[in-house]
């Protein structure tokens, strides 16, 4: 019984040996990587006017904050957040339509293949001139990005429902909204999370994409300015910036995912 | 009394390719309290009869009357146990085995007290705030049948319900289904490929033919054994299952 015990103990300490080993060396990447690229400017193994360095990055960092970073941050975060909300409404909404309508569904299913493959960025000039210059385009586009994939992705899950259950609905007389509200709405919570994990990512493209087309502020605005006037330190700074927003973006709906399954 | 009655039903499939006649004038009478299975070749057409029964589908000819009404849509006189338990994974027990009531929005004291004695009686109230996942296969399968229960259904219609299990599982749930069944003094129509599982169950068992299918051949079971297992220890179970085997293989 002892030696069981210990078996288990070497078990759980070599476990966790292995996730600190993993966090350990994936920091070290980074310190590494950040090391090399300071060390090569330093030294002039590259030229950093071209590829900027950690420490220009900083101290761009540092004027910038006394300008207005948290403005372009502001921007492109309510950009973001704001496209990235009503796509995933709309999309899942259409989605729920689609799935009450078979005609429908068929009616609008090449419709939807072609918006799908269609480059959405090529629409740019369009939405300029419509909705005009400025945040609504860019949500715009956020939208656009985001909406067609959300449709398919939702709709793939709600169409998934076990035939069998809603068999069993069927039988105890349930109608076709009990059908929808009590079994395939909840049993496609999992596909609803992951929907919004993959539109966590295109919000980002969306947002960065139309702030390259037209935008006064913003984080895209900062790199398409950095990169004409050739201050790549301000290009990278914003980059920088910008990971750090998604990583943040994308660990809230994880969080979001964990605290909804535990229910 | 008469619960159920089917009188010349036939049902025709109409796809774009072809019109597929899947029943022909099955004529059938439960009488109350009564345990029928249907048995016949795969594809015959069984579950065709049960959707029919409960009001899913319309048969293309012939009438079905449920204590005495003709069946128009489904409802809650029958209540209809699939092969696989499909309980909802995001509710408890107790929210799954409420399903029925609630969906006829019928949820009262009255009948929460009534599924509640249920839980208790076949061992599920300890359970009953659990998710069908931390539950086992067999107990899954009462859950499914108190669910069916919940409903008060007059007439209950398994659809090969335990054929999902493995086979250890199956012979002790089939017992357990077969008592909640006849201690709650309802009536059955068990559909199944299993001639095993017909003759240690049915009082009677009704041998379908090929598609079209018909009605060839009503055994009465008379083994004197009170539960499913024990009836598969009796030895008339062999002569029995001879029997009805040979019916569905010709």
């Amino acid at each position: 019984m002892k030696k069981q015990k210990n078996e288990h103990e070497l078990y759980i300490q070599k476990s966790n040996f292995r996730k600190v080993k993993i966090v350990v060396i994936q920091i070290l990447i980074l310190i590494c990587f950040l090391g090399l690229w300071e060390l090569a400017a330093q030294l002039g193994w590259i030229d950093s006017f071209i590829t900027s360095s950690p420490s220009r990055v900083i101290a761009m960092l540092g004027d910038l904050s006394k300008q207005n970073l948290w403005l372009h941050i502001g921007t492109t975060l309510y950009e973001c957040v704001i496209g990235f909300v009503i796509s995933t409404l709309l999309g899942c909404a259409i989605a729920v339509v689609l799935w009450w309508s078979d005609f429908l569904r068929r009616v609008l299913e090449p419709y939807i293949v072609v918006l799908n493959s269609l480059p959405k960025i090529a629409l740019g000039p369009i939405i300029i001139i419509w909705v005009g210059a400025g945040a609504k385009a860019i949500v715009m586009m956020t939208v656009l990005i985001c909406l067609i994939v959300t449709i398919i992705s939702a709709l793939g899950g709600l169409m998934e429902i076990d035939e069998g259950k809603i068999l069993l609905m069927r039988s105890m007389g349930a109608t076709k909204w009990q059908i929808l509200t009590k079994l395939v709405l909840p049993g496609s919570l999992p596909t609803f999370l992951s929907v919004l994990k993959i539109n966590v990512g295109l919000a980002w493209v969306g947002t960065i994409m139309g702030e390259y087309l037209v935008s006064g502020a913003g984080l895209g605005y900062l790199i398409i300015y950095g990169g004409q006037v050739f201050k790549l330190d301000l290009v990278m700074t914003s980059t920088v910036i910008l990971c750090f927003l998604a990583a943040i973006m994308y660990f809230a709906v994880a969080l979001a995912e964990r605290l909804l399954k535990r229910k | 009394m008469e619960i159920l009655k089917m009188d010349n039903v036939s049902l025709t499939y109409q796809t774009v390719e072809q019109e597929t006649k899947a029943i022909e004038n099955i004529s059938l009478s439960i009488e109350d309290g009564e345990f029928i299975a249907l048995v016949g070749p795969s594809g015959c057409g069984k579950t065709t009869i049960l959707s029919i029964v409960s009001g899913l589908i319309k048969p293309s000819g012939g009438s079905v009357t449920l204590m005495g009404k003709p069946v128009e849509k489904p409802g809650c006189e029958t209540g209809y146990m699939l092969q696989k338990d499909m309980l909802f994974e995001w509710r408890t027990i107790e929210k799954n085995v409420l399903l029925g009531p609630e969906i006829q929005r019928n949820l009262t004291e009255d009948v929460k007290k009534e599924t509640e004695e249920l839980l208790k009686k076949y061992g599920l109230w300890e359970f009953r705030k659990h998710y069908p996942g931390q539950l086992s296969g067999g107990m899954r399968q009462r859950a499914a049948l108190i669910r069916t229960l919940a409903l008060n259904p007059k007439l209950l219609l398994l659809d090969e319900p335990f054929s999902a299990l493995d086979f250890q599982t199956r012979l002790s749930v089939c017992n357990d289904i077969h008592n909640i069944i006849k201690s709650e003094k309802k009536t059955a129509l068990l559909v199944t490929h299993d001639i095993s599982e017909a003759v240690s169950l049915a009082d009677r068992i009704v041998v379908l033919s090929q598609r079209p299918s018909t009605v060839k051949k009503t055994f009465t079971v008379d083994i004197s054994a009170p539960t499913p297992l024990k009836r598969r220890e009796s030895s008339d179970f062999a002569k029995w299952f001879d029997l009805v085997w040979k019916e569905v293989s010709v």
